[in-house]
């Protein structure tokens, strides 16, 4: 049993702080994997170099999530197995199998950094501290990673529109679906292998979270990336609500 | 901000008003191979949702040109529809404005909930670079070429009659008073706020129009041959209503339809509605489940008001601000408004057409 510490009030804080940042470097080390078979995948020199660049990134986020988290003796459950995170995994490799950078963009860099821009942000805010700053200033990296590929995606988008809806459309009921089943109020496909014991989400309370809210401000982040993107607004309204909630 | 080339003749920014419509539209967006959503699910992320076009619209008017526009909803959550969540809701309203612009709309209508920001003169508008309008002027016509017509249905002298305005100092409720001063016997008003109805009502006095007002709706109910509500109705008591009233009712009609439980001596109908005689398309249609009308191709005042303006290539803000609403703009908007094929709506309520106006409507 890991001794409480401070600055945690009580042992409900520590394990909910504990479970946040096990999801949190259990994704950035799935970012870094994704990224780093993508990069042995295809063959174009620049998005080679691109995705091992993304790889480190990733990387070096985990290990300032490691770092905090040794350092305050956190219980932290890494799992590359875990359901929800594997399913995305399998998702992102599909299409770097395929070599498709394109899609694997979307899929790391519009869908699952929407989530932790959305989710970094509002747990630094809740947990302030050095937590506040470590999930804040990773948030910032993330969003400038968001907006370099929306830019990007947004040339994509123009050079040929219905097809690249077409194409963003398979992708997002590929990886969102599972986005949303991890991040719905109960998760809608059991435990997700990475929160020690139950699902934090109905201990979040004990540091000012709640999963709608958190839930929430991903899903209208995302949203917000669809529209700076170019997707159209009466496209991407039923897609989210096609979601699983 | 980007905007993209005009191709967009307006836009109609608003919100859904009960959780019921919401639920309705989420799951026809679903489709019937996906289990339907609760309430409780959906309240869950609809707020978080930033405002978009959800369908696009197409009317062509029957003396030829057509107009293209879009709906953009705000998703204001139907209980924030308070002073309580006006900041929050201001900002989703800038945003949709925001939605509109980057579409190339080139005038947008702010209806329902969202015209406060129009209403309230909260900024200058003019960096969206698009002609607005609250559409307030075309519902208050409906209103009252409604009652009028109503009031000559019933047999309701409408000189000899004392006619009660419930929300006298709103956009709406100010125009239906100014309207109808000299073409009643005497005006009720009602509204909350104490000193701004009677400053109100003194202006409306002047040239001897005979008025009446209080806050308490108690006091004037009774003496009301005619009833306008563009404000809450659920305080009308019923009770004490007259025999034959006739009610129109442009707020939020059902507190007050399922107080009144069919009361056969009420005459009441929702009103500030028009009827397209030439119909419209949306794309994507979501109309067959969630249409709730009892005739075909209704539509608010306030939205028709924008697409008679695109119609006519008005380029100046129309409605806006709050009491600037003219009787010879209502007169204006009414004669574009048949103009171009849209009539007021047959009369109705939560039981249907009034089966006195069946026959005049083609559709029937």
């Amino acid at each position: 049993m890991k001794t409480l510490k401070q600055p945690f009030d009580s042992i409900e804080v520590f394990n909910v702080v504990s479970d946040i940042y096990s999801q949190a470097i259990t994704g950035e080390l799935i970012g870094m994997s994704k990224f780093a078979s993508l990069a042995e995948t295809i063959d174009d020199p620049y998005e080679k170099m691109e995705a091992v660049e993304h790889a480190d990134s990733e990387r070096q986020h985990a290990e300032g999530f490691m770092a905090y988290a040794k350092k305050n003796n956190l219980n932290i459950n890494i799992n590359l197995e875990g359901s929800y995170w594997k399913r995305v995994r399998e998702q992102f490799l599909k299409y770097a199998g395929r070599k498709d950078f394109i899609a694997c963009v979307i899929i790391q860099e519009v869908m699952l950094e929407a989530f932790a821009i959305s989710m970094y942000t509002d747990a630094g805010n809740a947990l302030g501290g050095p937590s506040k700053k470590l999930f804040l200033s990773i948030a910032e990296e993330e969003k400038e990673h968001m907006h370099h590929s929306v830019d990007l995606l947004q040339e994509e988008m123009n050079k040929d529109p219905e097809g690249f809806i077409n194409k963003f459309e398979e992708i997002h009921f590929d990886c969102m679906t599972i986005l949303s089943e991890f991040s719905a109020t109960t998760d809608l496909k059991g435990h997700c292998g990475v929160c020690n014991g139950e699902c934090m989400k109905s201990s979040l309370h004990h540091v000012g979270l709640n999963v709608d809210r958190l839930r929430g401000n991903a899903m209208a982040l995302y949203a917000r990336a669809l529209d700076t993107i170019g997707i159209p607004g009466e496209k991407s309204i039923v897609w989210i609500a096609r979601l699983p909630a | 901000m980007d905007r993209q080339a005009p191709g967009l003749d307006f836009a109609v920014i608003g919100h859904q008003d009960s959780w019921e419509n919401i639920q309705s539209l989420i799951n026809v967006m679903r489709t019937e191979a996906l289990e339907a959503l609760p309430v409780e699910k959906i309240k869950g992320i609809y707020s978080y949702i930033p405002p978009r076009a959800v369908f696009k619209m197409h009317v062509e008017s029957p003396l030829g040109p057509s107009v293209n526009g879009v709906y953009i909803d705000s998703f204001i959550p139907p209980d924030h529809l308070d002073a309580a969540h006006l900041r929050s809701n201001i900002q989703k309203v800038r945003e949709a404005l925001g939605v509109a612009h980057r579409l190339g709309a080139r005038m947008a209508i702010l209806g329902g909930f969202t015209s406060i920001l129009l209403e309230g003169n909260f900024e200058d508008f003019s960096s969206y670079g698009m002609v607005l309008t609250t559409g307030n002027t075309l519902t208050s016509s409906y209103v009252v070429k409604g009652i009028e017509k109503a009031a000559r249905i019933h047999g309701t002298d409408l000189e000899a009659s004392e006619v009660l305005i419930i929300g006298a100092t709103g956009d709406i409720g100010s125009a239906c008073a100014r309207y109808l001063k000299g073409k009643v016997r005497k005006l009720l008003l009602c509204a909350r706020n104490q000193k701004r109805l009677g400053m109100f009502a003194e202006k409306i006095s002047t040239g001897g129009q005979e008025v009446r007002w209080s806050t308490n709706l108690d006091e004037l109910t009774p003496d009301a041959d005619l009833i306008i509500s563009v404000a809450s109705s659920s305080n009308i008591p019923v009770d004490r209503l007259k025999k034959s009233v006739v009610i129109c009712d442009a707020g939020y009609p059902k507190n007050l339809e399922d107080r009144l439980d069919g009361d056969e001596a009420v005459h009441l109908f929702h009103g500030g509605m028009g009827h397209l005689t030439n119909g419209y398309v949306f794309d994507p249609d979501y109309t067959s489940d969630f249409y709730r009308y009892p005739f075909p191709h209704l539509g608010h005042g306030c939205i028709i008001e924008v697409i008679l303006m695109a119609l006519e290539g008005i380029s100046h803000n129309y409605s806006f601000g709050k009491g600037n609403i003219r009787p010879e703009s209502i007169d204006e908007m009414y004669a574009l408004s048949l103009k171009h094929g849209i009539e007021l709506a047959p009369f109705y309520n939560s039981e249907g057409i009034w089966p006195s106006t069946k026959k005049t409507h083609r559709y029937e």
